[in-house]
């Protein structure tokens, strides 16, 4: 099949030669499945094959794209599409940049993130591992809800500039699986996300789901009085708020667009705790690397933040061409974001409820619907979400209502962060709007920030 | 193709399915433009064609997509084979509401198709409203064109058969500056239902021009305004915010399938249960709220939806009183089971896909609010002793049952005394969604309700990203937390 995309590929390249424009061409193919589960049944079990093309056009500073939803061996309706964009773009108007043409200087090809067992994975296998899953737990008022999304993601890239191939190809695995009360309307959650079919751990989600079940079913509830409480974030809510860094931190673009809250002059200064360091790994198979970028810039580890040090922005090429700075190899669909763990040996929710501590501490494994309040200030805000805890520094556990959070991500990953665990996981963070982009961004299991403010708390589940 | 689709159903259901229906889109087209600080950033059409397969067997749906028609059994086949494993965990066997078999068609109203407009002629447009925008205090300007064209061919094994030709045009501007501080601000305007079609011709360059004044004119204003004080007051929120108010806390939470916790997974439930309707108090006596597939002109208005069922105008709320939901055919039967009564008589006509490639949930159509009689923006900011008027989405989150939420809004104007006082900035407000519309305590009337356009509403696993409207007036609700 590789043969067969990079041959049409090429073969569309020369015809595209014929035009008095550079093109490129994108190749996107994806094989998706998602099961899903609600009220203990599978609610939906689809499966979707889909090949797009996107091709762009550049005539100096003019540019235009056409994306096509097609199939292989259409490729009269392929070069229908380059002569669409090879008219549009005579109808676009002359940016006031030069906008780069992408050139790969020698092949490459990528699947070392492919694994075939994950690919075949069937769907009585996807069925036993939520069988497992909830094994004990589920029950006639506990209700199984989830997902086991996979999917084969491949990508493939030529232009007119050069004679050379891009491809990659990856596989992932996103299971989530939730146990709601029926009548209560308290819901827990477990996650995993998988690269390799040998990622997969049942087991494991078996564990956390019945720790929480436990918890909320022997343990008081209650609505928590507003005010500061320290706090420990799951894999969930910290790889949310690593992504909102991703959009109103570190993006070059949206920093010159006034979107963001870092600016320039930030570059080298203390910005956040000693404590966090956050690199783009490309090194990393669990986070679906590209290692060469769309542009075919190869890709190493780039740091963002070292020990709190704020150490530059990433630029896509777009963005770079626009504002006048030099491409970092980001033009990506996903970076491969890892934030450090740290010091404190801490690898699962028991043991963090079974820790000694002074203080209450109020465990938040997940925050919903974060949105950005004020991109300035880095202010976001969302709801806590699947299992919060309030571990009392007595050693018991008040099971809380769901609270909500307004804060600055310049406060919840500055000098207020306590510790990290040492021990990381993966948290899969990929949406499936639009065409597969497998992304999962690498976090501590444990982050821990003192004095936070609540700004609302919920009167029941 | 249509006789091959039939002849697949047919064989399918032959084969032991209780129901299927197929979705053949044979073109969808659309066409974005994004002009930035004069840049035009993207020129981009796209195209796409398929066959959406739904098949119910033994209870549970299975469903399957392909863009090539040339193996049109084999796609039918995978649907049926993701429904016998979806089959192998049921609790709830899947029931469709009755309906009648439908033989119609739909046609969204367009006087000038937008896909025949030279792409040269919407670029000279962009480059106006960009030169427009282009003034002091300014720093980033944005304008955006979004039209699609698409042709719905839906056939089911009842009968049914239902051709929809769908027309869409959505436009916006946007700007950008900031203050002496360094924070910046934004302002925004979002075309909605002007006239009775929404073709090219609802792309009025003189009514552009006049948001553009507008939307500048304020950004300057609120780039040297205060600061939104932390306090509690009445909230007067125009059709710019209040039609995110209604989507959120109103549309969202009465989505049937969130209601029975088909969504627990990823966008969350409601806090609404089927106990509550016929009695709970939404919020007060002005709030009537319907969901109106028939309002003419608008994204939620669709002719049929995705189960074949025609479209409605029903009230979900009547005089604050829950009395309705948003619905499709399966989970109408559901929640009449479970509730033991027959609560919803039948689909509201409101399942929907985004693409070929996307299975049917239940979807927001035109979710509205009754005009009122408590007068113009004039009459009820004369009745408010400490408020404040906010206008223009800039963040919105809200809690996973829909019970509670914190909004941020472009532009704020302080009201004392029954006087418009100075503009604020990064307004904010927040409440319980109960308390919210309970504290509803004055409705404008006609002249104050607009129709406005949602093109990017997220909901469902896959993800999808659906169009659709909300009818609003202006509404002013008490005793609201401002400034957090």
């Amino acid at each position: 099949m590789k043969d067969r995309i990079l041959q049409t590929l090429t073969d569309l390249r020369s015809y595209a030669l014929g035009k008095p424009c550079e093109i490129s061409l994108f190749y996107h193919e994806e094989a998706s499945a998602l099961m899903r589960f609600a009220n203990s049944a599978v609610s939906l079990n689809t499966d979707e094959h889909l090949i797009r093309l996107e091709i762009t056009a550049f005539d100096g500073r003019r540019r235009a794209s056409y994306e096509m939803i097609t199939d292989l061996g259409k490729i009269d309706e392929m070069k229908a599409g380059v002569d669409t964009v090879a008219e549009m773009v005579t109808h676009a108007q002359a940016m006031a940049y030069d906008p780069t043409v992408p050139a790969f200087a020698s092949p490459f090809s990528d699947e070392s993130a492919y694994d075939p067992d994950l690919a075949a994975i069937t769907n009585a296998e996807k069925l036993a591992i939520f069988n497992a899953a909830v094994d004990g737990v589920e029950t006639g008022e506990i209700l199984l809800s989830g997902i086991f999304s996979s999917g084969v993601n491949t990508l493939a890239q030529i232009s007119t500039l050069t004679e050379h191939t891009q491809f990659f190809r990856t596989t992932d695995a996103q299971v989530t699986v939730v146990l709601a009360h029926g009548t209560e309307k308290w819901e827990v959650q477990a996650e995993q996300s998988a690269q390799r079919k040998s990622d997969l751990d049942p087991k494991a989600l078996n564990e956390e789901l019945a720790f929480l079940v436990e918890r909320f079913t022997t343990e008081p509830s209650r609505q928590l009085a507003l005010g500061s409480y320290d706090i420990v974030l799951g894999p969930a809510a910290t790889a949310e708020l690593v992504f909102f860094m991703n959009y109103i931190g570190f993006n070059g673009g949206l920093m010159k667009r006034g979107y963001s809250c870092m600016t320039e002059e930030k570059v080298g200064e203390q910005v956040l705790s000693p404590k966090f360091t956050l690199v783009d790994d490309p090194s990393r198979r669990e986070t679906f690397p590209q290692r060469r970028d769309f542009m075919g810039l190869e890709r190493g580890p780039f740091t963002f933040f070292d020990k709190g040090v704020f150490k530059g922005f990433a630029w896509s090429q777009d963005d770079a061409d626009e504002f006048g700075a030099e491409p970092t190899g980001h033009t990506v669909g996903h970076k491969s974001l890892v934030l450090e763990g740290g010091c404190e040996d801490v690898g699962s929710l028991a043991a963090l409820a079974a820790a000694p501590r002074d203080k209450d501490l109020l465990y938040i494994p997940f925050l919903h619907y974060m949105n950005i309040v004020n991109p300035t200030q880095g202010l976001v805000t969302g709801s806590t979400r699947f299992g919060a805890l309030l571990l009392k520094a007595d050693g018991s556990v008040v099971v809380p209502f769901n609270v909500r959070l307004t804060q600055s991500v310049l406060d919840l990953f500055g000098e207020k962060v306590a510790w990290l665990s040492k021990q990381t996981v993966a948290y899969n963070s990929s949406s499936s709007y639009g065409a597969r982009n497998p992304t999962a961004v690498i976090v501590p299991q444990f982050v821990a920030v003192n004095d936070i403010a609540i700004s609302h708390a919920n009167a029941s589940f | 193709m249509l006789d091959q689709i039939k002849a697949q159903l047919d064989r399918i259901k032959a084969g032991g399915a209780t129901y299927v229906d197929c979705r053949w889109i044979p073109y969808e087209e659309s066409n974005e433009l994004t002009m930035w600080n004069g840049n035009l950033k993207e020129a981009a059409s796209s195209s796409q064609s398929g066959v959406g397969i739904r098949v119910l067997h033994k209870g549970a749906w299975g469903f399957s997509a392909s863009s090539d028609l040339s193996s049109l059994s084999r796609v039918f086949d995978r649907a049926m084979d993701n429904a016998r494993a979806a089959s192998e965990r049921v609790t709830f066997p899947i029931r469709l509401a009755e309906k009648d078999a439908v033989q119609a068609s739909f046609t969204s109203p367009s006087k000038i198709d937008p896909f025949a407009v030279p792409l040269a002629d919407k670029v000279a447009f962009l480059a106006n409203v960009d030169g427009m925008l282009e003034q002091p205090g300014v720093f980033q300007r944005i304008g955006r064109l979004t039209f699609v064209k698409k042709q719905i061919n839906f056939v089911d094994s009842e009968g049914s058969e239902v051709e929809k030709n769908i027309t869409e045009v959505f436009g916006s501007i946007g700007v950008i500056g900031a203050d002496a501080g360094g924070a910046t601000h934004e302002r925004s305007f979002v075309l909605g239902r002007r006239g009775d079609t929404r073709g090219w011709e609802s792309i009025d360059a003189a009514y552009f021009a006049d948001q553009a004044e507008r939307i500048v004119r304020e950004l300057n204003l609120v780039m040297k305004a205060e600061q939104c004080p932390v306090d509690d007051r009445s909230v007067i929120l125009l059709p710019g915010i209040m039609y995110l108010q209604t989507h959120e806390t109103i549309g969202h939470a009465l989505e049937l399938d969130r209601i029975l916790g088909y969504e627990l997974a990823y966008a969350g439930g409601s806090f609404v249960t089927l106990g509550d309707f016929g009695s709970l108090r939404y919020g007060s006596e002005k709030l009537t709220a319907r969901a109106d597939a028939t309002l003419p002109n608008s994204p939620g208005s669709f002719g049929y939806d995705d189960d074949g069922v025609p479209a409605q105008d029903n009230v979900l709320i009547d005089k604050g009183i829950l009395v309705g939901a948003i619905t499709g055919r399966q989970m109408v039967e559901e929640a009449n089971a479970k509730a033991r009564r027959i609560i919803f008589p039948e689909s509201s006509g409101a399942n929907r896909a985004t693409a070929f490639y996307r299975v049917p949930i239940e979807r927001m159509t035109n979710i509205n609010i009754d005009a009122g009689t408590d007068g113009t923006l004039d009459d009820i900011v004369a009745q408010t002793e400490r408020g404040i008027i906010l206008d223009g989405d800039r963040s919105w989150s809200i809690g996973s049952n829909r019970e509670q939420f914190h909004f941020g809004c472009e532009i704020g104007w302080l009201v004392e005394d029954g006087e418009v006082k100075d503009v604020v900035k990064n307004a904010t407000y927040k409440d319980d969604t109960l308390h919210f519309w309970n504290a509803l305590s004055a409705v404008g009337d006609a002249s104050t309700w607009e129709v406005k356009y949602v093109d990017n509403c997220g909901k469902g696993q896959p993800n999808q990203v659906m169009q659709l409207g909300h009818g609003v007036p202006v509404c002013r609700f008490d005793d609201v937390r401002i400034g957090e």
